[in-house]
């Protein structure tokens, strides 16, 4: 599967809402360090486009799983900073028992085909 | 914090919000950017390539916003802001669209809610449509819709079977009184079988029976709601009250609901009407009839039932019924004869004004879009999604119909109103004229219809069309198409104007014509009032001589007054009695030959005070006025002409068949013509008797004043309640507005038709205007152009023009050889001018092609005015 498939393939709806999650769960940061967390912990093959992170984030932060703060970034710039609320907490807990029990359940039906190949 | 108050906090805090998002994708940039200079790129380069990385910042903005509101409150309200906007700068154009729309909208409305209630919803009575008037007709006569004589009544109830019921009843006005004070109500008299045939029950009480129709019963009414409210209060112990009313104690047994009418919305009392087959009920044909049809029984299967009846009747009484016949009409027909055709018409075209307007708007947005397709490609190729646009266009059409449904509801309110307010008073009597809801929620559904429909396909049209070619060239080609199908609309608004403008013209010319027939009276400075007298306490003829002699010698002493006199029928108010004449040395007429004439009474004096010439002989005088003298008469001049041209009339002795004992008197004058009962009718031969003669003890007091004739009303009223206080007076009325009533359904027509056509008019302009305003915004650099290399002004506006020819012209050809098959229709209402009037169809396509031209004139004169450099620079 090459990478420029998968970077045009559009996030499927509340993926990136839990990839975010995950990604503040090691601590509070800027939305341009989530986006390349993102990128780099899956090997680059998922790319976060802009026009969807911070619409994502945003919206996170309006139902309260997430909030912001204005804080300085490493090199000393103004940067918007995000951290995971305990109601984010929670939600995490929830998606990524939803995504776990999907994926087993994809690489259940998958699996054969995969390994035969 | 829930989301909700996390949103709405935002909302508080928008500009905030704003900075803090730019500055957080500043941030953004900055970093990528430092990434790719560590990824060994140029500084400039890194710059370039994070904004690339990026994507459309303002897409990224415009979803990241979305979050913070609602759903889409958020945009919709921008939109609307934004709509607001564009219309504000194009007053035009948003006129244009709003009026067609109000225009439209308001007119089919007023007149949809006219028709139906006239025309189209059931009358307020069980199955009404099963309803019929029965009527006698004399044809070779040309004596049409007349009163039923009782006897032949009693012969069509026993002998038909085509009807569940007939009822037979007669109006009148009587005078209700108490002690202190006295009124002149008008009155229905009725067989009992009346009420129940139009499936009312008193609020209060209970209907009269059979019995009570009986002669020799005692007398009883029901009093309408009204009565009941002004003059006992709403008291509910007014069951088996007596009262006087037309001079007799009555028993109250009833009161009629609030909303209850039949035929004539101000009749108060209904009472017993005593006739039977064993009584004499009077030679004269005089009651109204209406019917019931069986179930299943069709109104022309009824007519023919009843026209083999009436020929039997010719047959078995041919001395009263040869040559009548009789015809049903339903009940709802018989009350809005003379407007049917032109609300028809109306009702017709209607649907065909709204479309025009629809058209309208639909051109007028389509014009805009094309002149706005450069605009929201800049906007897509500034990343305004498709739908985003889409939603934009169509927020503007849906504002557009929200203001033109408004206004035109407004507007259809305000119409209703007049045209009740203006309609003719028996018409708007004799049927309630309500608003319907209803209507003007399909009115309001129409209006967002519309707009959805033909805003939403050039607002596809506009949004499909590819960004590069929109924005360097005019991408006309998606939409240039349909200029077509709008000439086509245009020109269809241009014949519907002319077809209802010549009805409307025809109506306005005949209706002129009919205000300079010569009435044969002078109808100025003259006042007209009713005096009844009640026959219970005027029981002898000589008191009810008496009193008039009496009343009108007073009257005619009052300052201000020139001459006073009465009749008993005033000209131009109803019908008069027609009986036969007998002429003295002339064999006796065989049947159906007879000589008629119509009968009025009058006092001494009448002739002068009506302005009627004598044209031989002499007036009544004050001896002529007494009972026991020889029968005298005085004839009109077509009584004359028709019967007596070969021999002198004052020569000639004649017997009118008016009582049971019609002694032969002397012609002692002979008078001008007045026409009878409308002005486009010929005089018919009238006998006048001296009131000593004939005592009707109702009588139509007539005085002609110095002045202005209703400053007199109050000294007269004056002048009666000394002779007898307990004596009301009732319809005062000058004689102008008398004889005006008898043209108040003609007129009423002319009104519905005239505004009407005059909003078609207005629509057709702004339908001319809409579809060159859109070429010259097609045409602009085509037009830059031509203006840049030497067109003068002159020749520009000549080009816009002709675009206008084939639809106006194509129009007014259409609408012409429409009009002159339609009009036809009007044939019965128009008087003394022809359907085809020259003068009509000369001056109404005249008149179209003027308007359309200055309609024209505006796109023009804007084209003209292009400034070349600025249009080729704008492409």
């Amino acid at each position: 599967m090459s990478r420029n498939l998968l970077s045009r393939l559009d996030f499927l709806q509340g993926t990136l809402d839990v990839l975010i999650l995950r990604t503040l769960l090691a601590g509070p940061t800027h939305g341009h360090a989530v986006a390349k967390h993102i990128q780099r912990t899956s090997e680059d093959l998922l790319q976060v486009e802009t026009g969807s992170l911070y619409p994502a984030l945003h919206r996170l932060e309006a139902k309260g799983w997430i909030a912001a703060a204005w804080e300085l970034s490493d090199k000393g710039k103004r940067a918007k900073y995000y951290r995971l609320t305990r109601l984010g907490r929670k939600q995490l807990v929830i998606e990524q028992s939803k995504w776990q029990a999907f994926s087993r359940a994809m690489g259940l039906v998958l699996s054969p085909v995969d390994q035969e190949a | 914090m829930s989301a909700f108050f996390r949103k709405l906090s935002w909302l508080i805090q928008r500009r905030r919000r704003e900075a803090e998002l730019q500055d957080e994708l500043q941030f953004h940039l900055g970093e990528e950017s430092e990434d790719r200079e560590e990824q060994g790129l140029a500084k400039e380069q890194a710059q370039r390539a994070a904004i690339r990385e990026l994507g459309n910042i303002t897409l990224v903005k415009e979803s990241t916003r979305a979050t913070w509101t609602w759903a889409c409150a958020e945009q919709v309200a921008q939109d609307v802001r934004y709509a607001l906007r564009g219309l504000r700068k194009n007053p035009g154009f948003a006129l244009a669209a709003i009026f067609s729309l109000a225009l439209g909208l308001g007119t089919s409305l007023a007149i949809y809610t006219v028709a139906d209630n006239l025309l189209l919803r059931p009358l307020p009575y069980a199955h009404s449509s099963e309803l019929v008037m029965v009527w006698e007709e004399h044809p070779r006569r040309n004596f049409l819709h007349g009163n039923v004589a009782p006897r032949n009544y009693f012969v069509w109830k026993a002998r038909n079977d085509v009807f569940q019921d007939m009822a037979v009843f007669d109006t009148s006005h009587a005078v209700l009184g108490d002690n202190r004070r006295s009124e002149e109500l008008s009155e229905i008299e009725a067989r009992a079988n009346l009420l129940s045939m139009l499936g009312v029950q008193p609020i209060f009480g209970r209907r009269f029976t059979e019995a009570e129709c009986r002669p020799g019963s005692d007398p009883v009414i029901l009093i309408s709601f009204r009565v009941w409210q002004s003059w006992f209060g709403g008291d509910r112990n007014i069951v088996g009250r007596r009262v006087q009313f037309g001079g007799r104690l009555r028993t109250i047994i009833g009161v009629l609901p609030a909303n209850f009418y039949f035929r004539d919305r101000g009749i108060d009392i209904w009472q017993p009407l005593n006739i039977s087959p064993a009584q004499n009920n009077g030679e004269g044909r005089w009651l109204l009839c209406l019917a019931r049809l069986k179930p299943g029984v069709s109104r022309s299967g009824a007519q023919a039932e009843m026209s083999a009846i009436a020929r039997q009747r010719a047959l078995d009484d041919p001395d009263f019924n040869k040559d009548w016949t009789v015809t049903l009409e339903l009940l709802r027909d018989a009350l809005v004869r003379e407007v049917k055709p032109s609300l028809l018409v109306l009702l017709g075209a209607v649907g065909l004004l709204l479309a025009v307007a629809c058209a309208n708007v639909a051109s007028l947005l389509l014009a805009r879009y094309t002149a706005r397709q450069r605009e929201m490609a800049v906007r897509a190729s500034l990343g305004a999604g498709r739908l985003r646009v889409v939603r934009q266009l169509l927020t503007e059409s849906i504002l557009l119909a929200a203001i033109g449904g408004a206004l035109g509801t407004l507007l259809a309110r305000w119409a209703v109103m007049a045209l009740v307010f203006l309609a003719p008073k028996d018409l708007t009597q004799s049927i309630d004229v309500v608003t319907d809801t209803r209507i003007y929620l399909f009115a309001a559904c129409l209006a967002a219809l519309t707009s959805i429909l033909f805003g939403l396909a050039p607002a596809l049209a506009g949004s499909r069309c590819e960004l590069v070619q929109a924005l360097q060239i005019d991408g006309r080609s998606s939409i240039g198409a349909k200029s077509h199908l709008r000439a086509w609309f245009a020109g269809a608004e241009i014949a519907l104007s002319v077809i209802l403008l010549s009805g409307a013209l025809l109506l306005i010319r005949s209706l002129e014509g009919l205000q300079h027939v010569n009435p044969g009276i002078n109808a100025a400075n003259v006042l007209t009032l009713r005096v009844s007298l009640p026959g219970a306490q005027y029981t002898k003829p000589s008191q009810t001589i008496q009193f008039f002699q009496r009343t009108i010698r007073e009257i005619g002493s009052l300052q201000g007054v020139r001459a006073a006199s009465a009749i008993s029928h005033l000209p131009f108010n109803g019908m008069a009695p027609g009986t036969y004449v007998v002429l003295a040395g002339r064999p006796p007429a065989k049947p159906g030959e007879e000589i008629g004439a119509t009968i009025r009474t009058v006092l001494p004096g009448y002739f002068q005070t009506m302005g009627i010439p004598l044209l031989n002989g002499r007036d009544f005088t004050a001896a002529d006025d007494v009972e026991n003298t020889p029968h005298r008469f005085i004839v009109s001049q077509a009584f004359v002409r028709k019967y007596l041209s070969k021999a002198n009339p004052l020569d000639q002795q004649i017997s009118v068949w008016m009582e049971e004992k019609n002694p032969f008197g002397q012609i002692i004058g002979v008078v001008g013509d007045v026409k009878d009962q409308t002005l486009d009718q010929p005089p018919t031969p009238t006998v006048y008797y001296p009131h000593a003669h004939l005592a009707y003890n109702r009588m139509v007091i007539v005085v002609r004043s110095s002045g202005d004739p209703l400053a007199l009303a109050n000294p007269i009223r004056r002048v009666i309640r000394r002779i007898d206080p307990a004596q009301p007076i009732a319809d005062v009325r000058t004689m102008d507005e008398v004889i005006a009533d008898t043209f108040s359904r003609q007129h009423f027509s002319t009104l519905l038709l005239a505004s009407f056509s005059g909003a078609s008019l207005l629509l057709a302009a702004i339908g001319v205007y809409g579809i060159l305003a859109y070429s010259v915004s097609e045409r602009t650099r085509e037009l830059g152009v031509r203006v840049a290399i030497g067109a003068t002004p002159g020749r520009i506006i000549f080009l816009i023009l002709r675009a206008a020819t084939i639809p106006v012209v194509g129009g007014v050809v259409i609408g012409i050889s429409g009009a002159l098959a339609l009009t036809g229709l009007l044939h019965s209402m128009l008087f003394d001018i022809s359907p085809r009037d020259p003068l009509t169809f000369v001056f109404v396509p005249v008149m179209v092609v003027t308007v359309a031209l200055i309609a024209a004139y505006l796109p023009a004169r804007r084209a003209a005015r292009l400034e070349p450099m600025i249009v080729l620079r704008a492409e």
